[in-house]
Protein backbone atom coordinates (compact mmCIF):
# COMPACT_ATOMS: atom_id res chain seq x y z
CA UNK A 1 0.00 0.00 0.00
CA UNK A 2 1.01 3.07 -0.98
CA UNK A 3 0.78 6.12 2.05
CA UNK A 4 0.48 9.82 2.41
CA UNK A 5 0.51 11.31 5.24
CA UNK A 6 0.00 14.75 5.76
CA UNK A 7 2.59 15.69 2.91
CA UNK A 8 3.72 19.30 2.40
CA UNK A 9 5.96 21.20 0.22
CA UNK A 10 7.18 24.54 0.88
CA UNK A 11 9.83 26.15 -1.94
CA UNK A 12 12.52 28.02 -0.90
CA UNK A 13 10.98 30.53 -2.41
CA UNK A 14 8.19 30.24 0.14
CA UNK A 15 5.60 28.90 -2.38
CA UNK A 16 3.50 26.37 -0.63
CA UNK A 17 2.88 24.05 -3.34
CA UNK A 18 1.31 21.26 -1.56
CA UNK A 19 -0.39 21.25 2.26
CA UNK A 20 -0.82 18.19 4.25
CA UNK A 21 -1.96 15.99 1.56
CA UNK A 22 -2.87 12.78 2.52
CA UNK A 23 -4.40 9.60 0.69
CA UNK A 24 -4.01 5.74 1.00
CA UNK A 25 -3.54 4.04 -2.12
CA UNK A 26 -3.99 0.42 -2.45
CA UNK A 27 -1.94 -2.19 -4.50
CA UNK A 28 -3.08 -2.50 -8.00
CA UNK A 29 -5.32 0.71 -7.65
CA UNK A 30 -5.58 3.56 -10.79
CA UNK A 31 -5.50 6.76 -9.18
CA UNK A 32 -5.96 10.00 -11.57
CA UNK A 33 -5.09 13.15 -9.60
CA UNK A 34 -6.72 15.90 -11.28
CA UNK A 35 -6.71 19.81 -10.82
CA UNK A 36 -6.20 23.01 -12.09
CA UNK A 37 -2.52 24.34 -12.74
CA UNK A 38 -0.60 25.11 -9.65
CA UNK A 39 -2.52 23.00 -7.42
CA UNK A 40 1.06 20.75 -6.96
CA UNK A 41 0.13 17.67 -8.25
CA UNK A 42 3.60 17.20 -10.05
CA UNK A 43 4.86 18.34 -6.47
CA UNK A 44 3.08 15.56 -5.59
CA UNK A 45 3.99 13.50 -7.92
CA UNK A 46 7.56 14.00 -7.66
CA UNK A 47 7.21 13.60 -4.02
CA UNK A 48 6.05 10.44 -4.54
CA UNK A 49 9.10 9.43 -6.82
CA UNK A 50 11.32 10.51 -4.39
CA UNK A 51 13.32 13.31 -6.76
CA UNK A 52 12.25 16.10 -4.48
CA UNK A 53 12.04 15.74 -0.81
CA UNK A 54 8.60 16.70 0.87
CA UNK A 55 9.11 19.49 3.58
CA UNK A 56 7.03 17.55 5.95
CA UNK A 57 5.21 14.69 5.88
CA UNK A 58 5.70 11.02 4.74
CA UNK A 59 5.50 8.48 1.90
CA UNK A 60 5.68 5.60 2.44
CA UNK A 61 5.25 2.40 0.50
CA UNK A 62 4.30 -0.88 2.06
CA UNK A 63 5.85 0.92 5.61
CA UNK A 64 8.72 1.96 4.03
CA UNK A 65 9.56 5.66 3.59
CA UNK A 66 10.30 7.14 0.79
CA UNK A 67 12.84 9.80 0.58
CA UNK A 68 14.93 9.36 -2.73
CA UNK A 69 14.30 7.38 -5.76
CA UNK A 70 13.10 3.71 -4.88
CA UNK A 71 13.39 0.36 -7.26
CA UNK A 72 9.71 -0.56 -6.72
CA UNK A 73 8.28 3.11 -7.95
CA UNK A 74 9.16 3.86 -11.51
CA UNK A 75 7.90 7.13 -13.36
CA UNK A 76 6.85 8.24 -16.59
CA UNK A 77 7.32 12.18 -17.71
CA UNK A 78 4.87 14.68 -19.23
CA UNK A 79 8.10 13.89 -22.31
CA UNK A 80 9.32 10.33 -23.08
CA UNK A 81 12.97 11.85 -21.81
CA UNK A 82 14.68 9.11 -23.70
CA UNK A 83 18.63 8.94 -24.22
CA UNK A 84 18.83 10.02 -27.67
CA UNK A 85 22.52 8.08 -27.71
CA UNK A 86 20.84 5.01 -27.13
CA UNK A 87 18.87 2.66 -29.78
CA UNK A 88 15.21 1.98 -28.88
CA UNK A 89 16.35 -1.32 -27.14
CA UNK A 90 19.05 -0.20 -25.11
CA UNK A 91 16.83 3.06 -23.82
CA UNK A 92 14.27 0.11 -22.60
CA UNK A 93 16.78 -2.06 -21.04
CA UNK A 94 18.47 0.94 -19.47
CA UNK A 95 16.86 -0.03 -15.85
CA UNK A 96 17.95 -3.76 -16.29
CA UNK A 97 21.91 -2.99 -16.56
CA UNK A 98 22.41 -5.33 -13.48
CA UNK A 99 20.97 -8.63 -15.03
CA UNK A 100 23.01 -10.40 -17.21
CA UNK A 101 22.99 -9.63 -21.17
CA UNK A 102 20.92 -12.27 -22.09
CA UNK A 103 18.41 -12.19 -19.69
CA UNK A 104 17.69 -8.41 -20.11
CA UNK A 105 17.90 -8.86 -24.38
CA UNK A 106 14.76 -11.42 -23.53
CA UNK A 107 12.78 -9.11 -21.02
CA UNK A 108 13.53 -6.27 -23.54
CA UNK A 109 12.55 -7.87 -26.75
CA UNK A 110 8.85 -9.50 -24.45
CA UNK A 111 8.49 -5.86 -24.00
CA UNK A 112 9.08 -4.29 -27.43
CA UNK A 113 6.47 -7.24 -28.58
CA UNK A 114 4.34 -6.09 -25.84
CA UNK A 115 4.94 -2.38 -27.04
CA UNK A 116 4.40 -2.89 -30.57
CA UNK A 117 7.49 -1.64 -31.52
CA UNK A 118 9.76 -5.01 -31.85
CA UNK A 119 10.78 -3.86 -35.97
CA UNK A 120 12.12 -0.75 -34.29
CA UNK A 121 14.40 -2.03 -31.91
CA UNK A 122 17.29 -0.88 -33.25
CA UNK A 123 16.25 2.79 -34.65
CA UNK A 124 17.37 5.92 -32.78
CA UNK A 125 14.77 7.95 -30.59
CA UNK A 126 14.55 10.78 -33.03
CA UNK A 127 13.20 8.37 -35.73
CA UNK A 128 10.33 7.76 -33.49
CA UNK A 129 6.88 9.50 -33.76
CA UNK A 130 5.66 11.18 -30.28
CA UNK A 131 3.24 8.14 -29.73
CA UNK A 132 5.93 5.89 -30.55
CA UNK A 133 8.59 7.36 -27.99
CA UNK A 134 5.89 7.40 -25.27
CA UNK A 135 5.83 3.77 -25.68
CA UNK A 136 9.50 3.44 -25.54
CA UNK A 137 9.17 5.42 -22.14
CA UNK A 138 6.08 3.71 -21.14
CA UNK A 139 8.06 -0.02 -21.56
CA UNK A 140 11.30 1.54 -20.36
CA UNK A 141 9.61 2.21 -16.80
CA UNK A 142 7.56 -1.39 -16.56
CA UNK A 143 10.27 -3.44 -17.78
CA UNK A 144 11.84 -3.66 -14.13
CA UNK A 145 8.15 -4.35 -12.48
CA UNK A 146 7.73 -1.90 -10.36
CA UNK A 147 4.97 -2.51 -8.04
CA UNK A 148 4.02 1.36 -8.28
CA UNK A 149 4.07 3.25 -11.82
CA UNK A 150 3.86 7.04 -11.57
CA UNK A 151 2.66 8.89 -14.87
CA UNK A 152 2.81 12.67 -15.14
CA UNK A 153 0.73 14.21 -17.48
CA UNK A 154 1.97 11.45 -19.94
CA UNK A 155 -0.57 11.69 -22.54
CA UNK A 156 -0.54 15.08 -22.48
CA UNK A 157 1.72 16.48 -25.60
CA UNK A 158 -0.34 13.79 -28.36
CA UNK A 159 -2.61 14.09 -30.63
CA UNK A 160 -6.13 13.23 -29.65
CA UNK A 161 -6.24 9.94 -31.35
CA UNK A 162 -2.81 8.90 -30.34
CA UNK A 163 -3.37 9.47 -26.57
CA UNK A 164 -6.61 7.12 -26.64
CA UNK A 165 -4.84 4.51 -28.27
CA UNK A 166 -1.99 5.02 -25.45
CA UNK A 167 -4.60 5.48 -22.82
CA UNK A 168 -6.19 1.84 -23.76
CA UNK A 169 -2.65 0.49 -24.28
CA UNK A 170 -1.35 1.15 -20.93
CA UNK A 171 -4.69 -0.22 -18.98
CA UNK A 172 -3.61 -3.62 -21.55
CA UNK A 173 -0.55 -3.22 -19.94
CA UNK A 174 -1.42 -2.51 -16.34
CA UNK A 175 -3.77 -5.78 -16.76
CA UNK A 176 -0.12 -7.58 -17.29
CA UNK A 177 1.26 -7.12 -13.67
CA UNK A 178 -1.17 -4.94 -11.94
CA UNK A 179 1.13 -2.34 -10.78
CA UNK A 180 -0.58 0.36 -8.95
CA UNK A 181 -0.79 3.73 -11.18
CA UNK A 182 -0.91 7.43 -10.07
CA UNK A 183 -1.36 9.55 -12.77
CA UNK A 184 -1.81 13.37 -12.95
CA UNK A 185 -3.56 14.54 -15.59
CA UNK A 186 -5.70 18.10 -16.94
CA UNK A 187 -7.94 15.31 -19.00
CA UNK A 188 -11.68 14.27 -17.20
CA UNK A 189 -11.99 12.24 -19.92
CA UNK A 190 -8.74 10.61 -19.47
CA UNK A 191 -9.04 10.41 -15.61
CA UNK A 192 -12.32 9.01 -15.88
CA UNK A 193 -11.01 6.37 -18.52
CA UNK A 194 -8.51 5.11 -16.55
CA UNK A 195 -9.23 5.27 -12.93
CA UNK A 196 -10.32 3.54 -10.30
CA UNK A 197 -10.63 7.03 -7.83
CA UNK A 198 -9.75 10.42 -9.12
CA UNK A 199 -8.63 12.77 -6.48
CA UNK A 200 -9.07 16.39 -7.31
CA UNK A 201 -7.08 18.51 -6.18
CA UNK A 202 -7.10 22.62 -5.28
CA UNK A 203 -4.33 25.48 -5.93
CA UNK A 204 -3.02 27.67 -3.54
CA UNK A 205 -2.10 25.72 -1.80
CA UNK A 206 -2.11 22.41 -3.41
CA UNK A 207 -4.56 20.30 -1.26
CA UNK A 208 -7.04 17.20 -1.36
CA UNK A 209 -10.47 18.69 -2.31
CA UNK A 210 -12.73 15.61 -2.93
CA UNK A 211 -12.28 12.32 -4.55
CA UNK A 212 -14.47 10.33 -6.45
CA UNK A 213 -14.96 6.51 -6.71
CA UNK A 214 -15.49 5.76 -10.72
CA UNK A 215 -17.50 2.38 -10.73
CA UNK A 216 -17.60 1.65 -13.88
CA UNK A 217 -16.47 -2.06 -15.34
CA UNK A 218 -13.71 -2.37 -17.87
CA UNK A 219 -12.61 -1.92 -20.73
CA UNK A 220 -15.22 1.33 -20.06
CA UNK A 221 -17.39 2.71 -22.97
CA UNK A 222 -16.21 6.22 -23.48
CA UNK A 223 -19.55 7.28 -25.10
CA UNK A 224 -21.89 5.65 -22.17
CA UNK A 225 -24.49 7.67 -20.17
CA UNK A 226 -22.86 6.21 -17.26
CA UNK A 227 -19.52 7.15 -18.24
CA UNK A 228 -20.82 11.00 -19.30
CA UNK A 229 -22.34 10.69 -15.66
CA UNK A 230 -19.21 10.29 -14.04
CA UNK A 231 -17.15 12.94 -16.15
CA UNK A 232 -19.70 15.55 -14.78
CA UNK A 233 -19.32 14.76 -11.31
CA UNK A 234 -15.73 15.22 -12.07
CA UNK A 235 -16.31 18.30 -14.10
CA UNK A 236 -18.53 19.64 -10.97
CA UNK A 237 -16.12 19.20 -8.53
CA UNK A 238 -13.18 20.44 -10.55
CA UNK A 239 -15.61 23.61 -11.53
CA UNK A 240 -15.91 23.49 -7.35
CA UNK A 241 -12.13 23.49 -6.64
CA UNK A 242 -11.35 26.63 -8.51
CA UNK A 243 -14.38 28.34 -8.13
CA UNK A 244 -14.07 30.70 -5.38
CA UNK A 245 -17.46 31.89 -4.79
CA UNK A 246 -18.58 28.08 -3.99
CA UNK A 247 -18.82 28.59 -0.28
CA UNK A 248 -15.44 26.14 1.27
CA UNK A 249 -17.00 24.44 3.93
CA UNK A 250 -13.62 24.40 5.71
CA UNK A 251 -10.70 26.29 3.87
CA UNK A 252 -7.96 24.69 5.50
CA UNK A 253 -9.67 20.99 4.98
CA UNK A 254 -11.48 20.63 1.93
CA UNK A 255 -14.96 19.31 2.10
CA UNK A 256 -14.62 16.06 3.83
CA UNK A 257 -16.23 13.35 1.70
CA UNK A 258 -14.07 11.10 2.90
CA UNK A 259 -11.08 12.76 4.92
CA UNK A 260 -8.36 10.96 7.37
CA UNK A 261 -7.80 14.01 9.19
CA UNK B 1 23.40 51.76 -30.26
CA UNK B 2 26.27 54.09 -31.57
CA UNK B 3 24.43 55.05 -34.16
CA UNK B 4 21.33 55.84 -32.58
CA UNK B 5 23.66 58.01 -30.26
CA UNK B 6 24.59 59.59 -32.78
CA UNK B 7 20.62 60.50 -34.61
CA UNK B 8 20.26 61.38 -31.14
CA UNK B 9 22.90 63.78 -30.03
CA UNK B 10 24.02 65.08 -33.51
CA UNK B 11 26.30 67.85 -32.06
CA UNK B 12 27.74 66.17 -29.87
CA UNK B 13 29.55 63.32 -31.89
CA UNK B 14 29.85 66.14 -34.93
CA UNK B 15 27.49 64.69 -37.48
CA UNK B 16 24.63 66.02 -39.01
CA UNK B 17 21.29 64.52 -38.73
CA UNK B 18 21.59 63.53 -42.70
CA UNK B 19 24.71 62.27 -42.65
CA UNK B 20 23.92 59.90 -39.45
CA UNK B 21 21.23 59.56 -41.52
CA UNK B 22 23.07 58.08 -44.46
CA UNK B 23 25.21 56.63 -42.85
CA UNK B 24 22.32 54.25 -40.92
CA UNK B 25 20.96 53.36 -44.32
CA UNK B 26 24.43 52.60 -45.51
CA UNK B 27 25.40 50.31 -42.39
CA UNK B 28 21.40 48.30 -43.03
CA UNK B 29 22.59 47.80 -46.70
CA UNK B 30 26.25 46.72 -45.38
CA UNK B 31 24.93 44.34 -42.91
CA UNK B 32 21.34 42.47 -44.70
CA UNK B 33 20.20 40.60 -42.25
CA UNK B 34 17.87 37.39 -43.86
CA UNK B 35 14.91 36.76 -41.66
CA UNK B 36 15.15 34.11 -39.34
CA UNK B 37 18.91 34.32 -39.54
CA UNK B 38 19.41 35.46 -36.08
CA UNK B 39 17.26 32.96 -34.54
CA UNK B 40 19.16 30.27 -36.49
CA UNK B 41 22.02 31.49 -34.29
CA UNK B 42 20.16 31.54 -31.13
CA UNK B 43 18.93 28.05 -31.99
CA UNK B 44 22.60 26.46 -31.45
CA UNK B 45 23.19 24.63 -28.46
CA UNK B 46 24.79 26.75 -25.28
CA UNK B 47 28.10 25.50 -25.63
CA UNK B 48 28.24 25.71 -29.26
CA UNK B 49 27.43 29.00 -29.22
CA UNK B 50 29.92 29.66 -26.84
CA UNK B 51 32.38 28.47 -28.75
CA UNK B 52 31.32 30.18 -31.88
CA UNK B 53 32.26 33.99 -30.31
CA UNK B 54 35.49 33.32 -29.29
CA UNK B 55 36.44 31.93 -32.55
CA UNK B 56 34.36 33.12 -35.19
CA UNK B 57 35.50 30.35 -37.90
CA UNK B 58 35.14 27.44 -35.41
CA UNK B 59 34.15 24.34 -37.86
CA UNK B 60 30.84 24.51 -36.08
CA UNK B 61 28.51 20.84 -36.17
CA UNK B 62 25.63 21.84 -38.01
CA UNK B 63 22.22 21.10 -36.29
CA UNK B 64 20.00 19.69 -38.51
CA UNK B 65 16.74 21.40 -38.82
CA UNK B 66 14.81 19.44 -41.55
CA UNK B 67 13.50 15.81 -40.78
CA UNK B 68 16.18 13.19 -41.37
CA UNK B 69 13.80 11.65 -43.87
CA UNK B 70 14.40 14.56 -46.19
CA UNK B 71 18.46 13.85 -46.51
CA UNK B 72 17.26 9.94 -46.51
CA UNK B 73 17.71 9.42 -50.21
CA UNK B 74 19.65 11.72 -52.02
CA UNK B 75 19.40 11.12 -55.88
CA UNK B 76 23.09 9.40 -57.23
CA UNK B 77 23.72 12.94 -59.16
CA UNK B 78 23.15 15.04 -56.32
CA UNK B 79 25.36 13.18 -54.07
CA UNK B 80 28.61 13.78 -56.33
CA UNK B 81 27.44 16.85 -57.78
CA UNK B 82 27.37 18.81 -54.93
CA UNK B 83 30.48 18.37 -53.33
CA UNK B 84 31.96 19.10 -57.31
CA UNK B 85 30.37 22.59 -57.07
CA UNK B 86 32.35 23.81 -54.14
CA UNK B 87 35.59 23.20 -56.30
CA UNK B 88 34.62 24.80 -59.27
CA UNK B 89 35.55 28.35 -57.93
CA UNK B 90 39.17 27.68 -56.65
CA UNK B 91 39.91 25.13 -59.89
CA UNK B 92 38.39 27.97 -62.03
CA UNK B 93 40.38 31.04 -60.53
CA UNK B 94 44.06 28.24 -60.25
CA UNK B 95 43.11 27.35 -63.94
CA UNK B 96 42.60 30.64 -65.11
CA UNK B 97 45.51 31.78 -63.32
CA UNK B 98 47.76 29.14 -64.35
CA UNK B 99 46.29 30.52 -68.29
CA UNK B 100 47.47 33.64 -67.62
CA UNK B 101 51.23 33.11 -66.95
CA UNK B 102 51.33 31.07 -69.63
CA UNK B 103 50.38 33.11 -71.64
CA UNK B 104 52.42 35.66 -70.93
CA UNK B 105 50.17 38.41 -69.31
CA UNK B 106 51.79 37.57 -66.38
CA UNK B 107 55.66 36.37 -64.96
CA UNK B 108 53.83 35.26 -62.03
CA UNK B 109 56.72 35.47 -59.71
CA UNK B 110 54.62 37.08 -56.85
CA UNK B 111 51.84 35.13 -57.37
CA UNK B 112 53.66 32.09 -58.64
CA UNK B 113 50.79 29.85 -61.18
CA UNK B 114 49.77 26.84 -59.30
CA UNK B 115 52.53 24.13 -61.23
CA UNK B 116 55.40 26.15 -59.65
CA UNK B 117 54.12 25.58 -56.63
CA UNK B 118 53.31 22.16 -56.77
CA UNK B 119 56.48 21.88 -58.77
CA UNK B 120 57.75 23.08 -55.30
CA UNK B 121 56.35 20.56 -53.55
CA UNK B 122 57.56 17.68 -55.61
CA UNK B 123 61.22 19.14 -55.24
CA UNK B 124 61.05 19.14 -51.44
CA UNK B 125 59.36 15.75 -51.23
CA UNK B 126 62.23 14.50 -53.19
CA UNK B 127 65.37 16.18 -51.52
CA UNK B 128 63.51 14.81 -48.28
CA UNK B 129 63.66 18.23 -46.79
CA UNK B 130 59.64 18.18 -46.66
CA UNK B 131 59.38 15.16 -44.87
CA UNK B 132 61.85 16.73 -41.78
CA UNK B 133 59.27 19.63 -41.92
CA UNK B 134 56.00 17.92 -42.43
CA UNK B 135 57.74 15.59 -38.92
CA UNK B 136 58.46 18.42 -37.06
CA UNK B 137 55.24 20.82 -37.56
CA UNK B 138 53.38 17.68 -36.99
CA UNK B 139 55.38 16.36 -33.70
CA UNK B 140 54.72 19.76 -31.96
CA UNK B 141 51.35 20.09 -32.58
CA UNK B 142 50.79 16.59 -31.88
CA UNK B 143 52.39 17.42 -28.56
CA UNK B 144 50.77 20.65 -28.15
CA UNK B 145 47.69 19.37 -28.38
CA UNK B 146 47.82 16.56 -26.22
CA UNK B 147 48.80 18.39 -23.18
CA UNK B 148 46.30 21.14 -24.00
CA UNK B 149 43.30 18.64 -24.37
CA UNK B 150 44.49 17.23 -21.41
CA UNK B 151 44.50 19.92 -18.86
CA UNK B 152 41.33 21.62 -21.05
CA UNK B 153 39.84 18.85 -20.49
CA UNK B 154 40.27 18.14 -16.67
CA UNK B 155 39.90 22.02 -15.75
CA UNK B 156 36.74 21.64 -17.77
CA UNK B 157 35.35 18.95 -16.33
CA UNK B 158 36.31 19.62 -12.37
CA UNK B 159 34.96 22.96 -13.25
CA UNK B 160 31.82 21.90 -14.83
CA UNK B 161 30.83 19.28 -12.40
CA UNK B 162 31.38 21.05 -9.00
CA UNK B 163 30.34 24.42 -8.66
CA UNK B 164 32.38 25.26 -5.90
CA UNK B 165 35.48 24.87 -8.54
CA UNK B 166 34.08 26.58 -10.67
CA UNK B 167 33.97 29.73 -8.86
CA UNK B 168 37.18 29.28 -7.55
CA UNK B 169 38.54 28.53 -10.64
CA UNK B 170 37.26 30.03 -13.47
CA UNK B 171 37.19 33.42 -13.19
CA UNK B 172 41.44 33.19 -13.00
CA UNK B 173 40.55 31.15 -16.37
CA UNK B 174 38.66 33.44 -18.29
CA UNK B 175 41.24 35.83 -17.19
CA UNK B 176 44.08 34.62 -18.33
CA UNK B 177 41.76 33.90 -21.97
CA UNK B 178 41.33 37.74 -22.27
CA UNK B 179 45.16 37.78 -22.88
CA UNK B 180 46.39 37.23 -26.34
CA UNK B 181 48.04 34.57 -25.92
CA UNK B 182 50.79 35.41 -28.28
CA UNK B 183 51.69 37.46 -25.39
CA UNK B 184 53.11 34.69 -23.74
CA UNK B 185 55.69 34.10 -26.41
CA UNK B 186 58.77 36.25 -24.58
CA UNK B 187 57.75 34.88 -21.08
CA UNK B 188 57.55 31.15 -22.10
CA UNK B 189 61.00 31.68 -24.45
CA UNK B 190 62.25 33.34 -21.37
CA UNK B 191 61.13 30.39 -19.15
CA UNK B 192 61.53 27.40 -20.79
CA UNK B 193 64.16 28.46 -23.93
CA UNK B 194 63.63 28.89 -27.11
CA UNK B 195 63.75 25.46 -28.25
CA UNK B 196 61.31 22.75 -28.56
CA UNK B 197 59.25 23.39 -24.80
CA UNK B 198 58.53 27.03 -25.55
CA UNK B 199 56.96 26.18 -28.82
CA UNK B 200 54.85 23.20 -27.32
CA UNK B 201 54.01 25.26 -24.50
CA UNK B 202 52.57 27.64 -26.53
CA UNK B 203 50.43 25.33 -28.77
CA UNK B 204 49.20 23.63 -25.92
CA UNK B 205 48.03 27.06 -24.04
CA UNK B 206 46.00 27.81 -27.64
CA UNK B 207 44.39 24.68 -27.15
CA UNK B 208 43.41 24.78 -23.95
CA UNK B 209 40.77 27.48 -23.60
CA UNK B 210 38.26 26.09 -26.62
CA UNK B 211 38.41 22.83 -24.92
CA UNK B 212 38.17 23.75 -21.51
CA UNK B 213 34.91 26.12 -22.09
CA UNK B 214 33.65 22.73 -24.26
CA UNK B 215 33.96 20.84 -21.56
CA UNK B 216 32.69 22.68 -19.01
CA UNK B 217 29.75 24.70 -21.21
CA UNK B 218 28.89 21.09 -22.39
CA UNK B 219 28.56 19.55 -18.68
CA UNK B 220 26.79 23.04 -17.46
CA UNK B 221 24.29 22.32 -20.65
CA UNK B 222 23.21 18.69 -19.93
CA UNK B 223 19.64 18.01 -19.33
CA UNK B 224 18.66 18.18 -16.01
CA UNK B 225 14.90 16.15 -17.64
CA UNK B 226 17.90 13.18 -18.31
CA UNK B 227 19.63 13.66 -15.52
CA UNK B 228 16.36 12.70 -13.70
CA UNK B 229 16.10 10.06 -15.36
CA UNK B 230 19.26 8.54 -14.35
CA UNK B 231 17.90 9.60 -10.90
CA UNK B 232 14.87 7.26 -11.19
CA UNK B 233 16.71 4.08 -12.03
CA UNK B 234 19.08 5.00 -9.15
CA UNK B 235 22.10 5.48 -10.84
CA UNK B 236 25.46 5.95 -8.99
CA UNK B 237 27.67 8.92 -9.07
CA UNK B 238 30.38 7.04 -11.71
CA UNK B 239 27.61 5.37 -13.52
CA UNK B 240 25.61 8.78 -13.70
CA UNK B 241 28.70 9.91 -15.20
CA UNK B 242 29.55 7.22 -17.92
CA UNK B 243 25.92 6.48 -18.95
CA UNK B 244 24.16 9.69 -18.67
CA UNK B 245 26.73 12.67 -18.41
CA UNK B 246 29.40 11.20 -20.93
CA UNK B 247 27.29 10.64 -23.73
CA UNK B 248 25.67 14.01 -23.30
CA UNK B 249 28.72 15.97 -23.41
CA UNK B 250 30.54 13.86 -26.44
CA UNK B 251 28.90 16.35 -29.09
CA UNK B 252 30.43 18.98 -27.99
CA UNK B 253 33.67 18.13 -26.79
CA UNK B 254 34.46 17.06 -30.12
CA UNK B 255 33.10 20.20 -31.71
CA UNK B 256 36.26 21.86 -28.67
CA UNK B 257 38.80 19.22 -29.94
CA UNK B 258 38.58 20.14 -33.44
CA UNK B 259 38.43 23.97 -32.74
CA UNK B 260 41.43 23.58 -30.32
CA UNK B 261 43.55 21.98 -33.21
CA UNK B 262 42.02 24.64 -35.26
CA UNK B 263 43.61 26.71 -32.70
CA UNK B 264 46.59 24.46 -32.54
CA UNK B 265 47.65 24.66 -36.00
CA UNK B 266 47.21 28.56 -36.10
CA UNK B 267 50.01 28.35 -32.72
CA UNK B 268 52.04 26.39 -34.46
CA UNK B 269 52.59 28.62 -37.08
CA UNK B 270 53.42 31.51 -34.26
CA UNK B 271 55.94 29.47 -32.54
CA UNK B 272 57.43 28.30 -35.66
CA UNK B 273 57.96 31.93 -37.20
CA UNK B 274 59.53 33.17 -34.03
CA UNK B 275 62.16 30.57 -34.17
CA UNK B 276 63.10 27.66 -35.84
CA UNK B 277 65.33 25.90 -37.83
CA UNK B 278 62.86 23.25 -39.42
CA UNK B 279 59.01 23.28 -40.00
CA UNK B 280 56.41 24.04 -41.98
CA UNK B 281 56.91 27.78 -40.56
CA UNK B 282 60.44 28.06 -41.56
CA UNK B 283 59.43 27.19 -44.74
CA UNK B 284 57.59 30.09 -44.70
CA UNK B 285 60.30 32.76 -42.56
CA UNK B 286 62.74 30.95 -44.97
CA UNK B 287 60.74 31.70 -48.20
CA UNK B 288 59.84 35.34 -47.19
CA UNK B 289 63.40 35.94 -46.59
CA UNK B 290 65.25 35.03 -49.53
CA UNK B 291 62.04 36.31 -51.54
CA UNK B 292 60.33 32.29 -52.88
CA UNK B 293 56.76 33.39 -53.02
CA UNK B 294 56.36 29.54 -54.30
CA UNK B 295 57.94 28.15 -51.18
CA UNK B 296 56.07 30.09 -49.11
CA UNK B 297 52.59 29.03 -51.09
CA UNK B 298 53.51 25.56 -50.67
CA UNK B 299 54.29 26.18 -47.06
CA UNK B 300 50.23 26.67 -47.00
CA UNK B 301 48.75 24.61 -49.36
CA UNK B 302 50.62 21.93 -46.82
CA UNK B 303 48.79 23.64 -44.26
CA UNK B 304 45.73 23.56 -45.29
CA UNK B 305 46.03 19.82 -46.03
CA UNK B 306 47.66 19.13 -42.69
CA UNK B 307 44.90 21.21 -40.83
CA UNK B 308 41.99 19.69 -42.89
CA UNK B 309 43.10 15.89 -42.62
CA UNK B 310 43.53 15.95 -38.61
CA UNK B 311 40.60 17.29 -38.37
CA UNK B 312 39.10 15.04 -40.65
CA UNK B 313 40.68 12.34 -38.31
CA UNK B 314 38.79 13.20 -35.36
CA UNK B 315 35.47 13.58 -37.21
CA UNK B 316 35.62 10.13 -38.33
CA UNK B 317 37.04 8.69 -35.28
CA UNK B 318 34.18 10.30 -33.21
CA UNK B 319 31.58 9.51 -35.96
CA UNK B 320 30.46 5.81 -34.54
CA UNK B 321 30.10 7.62 -31.07
CA UNK B 322 27.77 9.96 -32.61
CA UNK B 323 25.83 8.24 -35.00
CA UNK B 324 22.37 9.32 -32.94
CA UNK B 325 22.79 12.96 -33.85
CA UNK B 326 20.84 14.03 -36.43
CA UNK B 327 23.46 16.30 -37.73
CA UNK B 328 25.74 13.43 -38.78
CA UNK B 329 22.72 11.64 -40.85
CA UNK B 330 22.81 15.37 -42.77
CA UNK B 331 26.44 15.48 -43.01
CA UNK B 332 25.85 11.69 -44.79
CA UNK B 333 23.83 12.48 -47.22
CA UNK B 334 25.02 16.15 -48.03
Amino acid sequence: MLALDRVSKTYPNGVQALARFSAEIRQGEIIAIIGGSGCGKSTLLRAIAGLDRASSGTVTLDNEAISSPHAKIGIIFQEPRLLPWLSVADNIGFGLADLPAAERGEKVARALERVGLTEKAQAWPRELSGGQAQRVAIARALVPQPEVLLLDEPFSALDAFTRRDLQDHLLDLWADTRPTLVLVTHDVDEAVVLADRVLVMRPRPGRLFDQIEINLGRPRDRNSPLFENFKRSVLTSLDRSLDRSVPDRDATQGPGQAMWW
Amino acid sequence: MLLSLILRSPHKAGVSKDEARAQLAKSHMRFPCPPGEGKRLLAFPRQTRLLMTMISDAPVLQQASEPAESAAAPSRLSRYARPMLGLLLPLTLALGWELVVWLGWSNGRLVPPPSRIFATIAELARSGELVRHITATLWRVALGFAFGVVAGTLLGAISGYWSLARRLLDPTVQALRAIPSLAWVPLFILWLGIFETSKVALIAVGVFFPVYLGVMGAILSVDRKIVEVGRTFRLSGPAMIRRILLPAVLPAYVVSLRVGLGLGWMFVVAAELIGASEGLGYLLLDGQQLGKPAQILAAIVIFAILGKLTDWLIEVAAAPFLRWQDAFVRAKGA
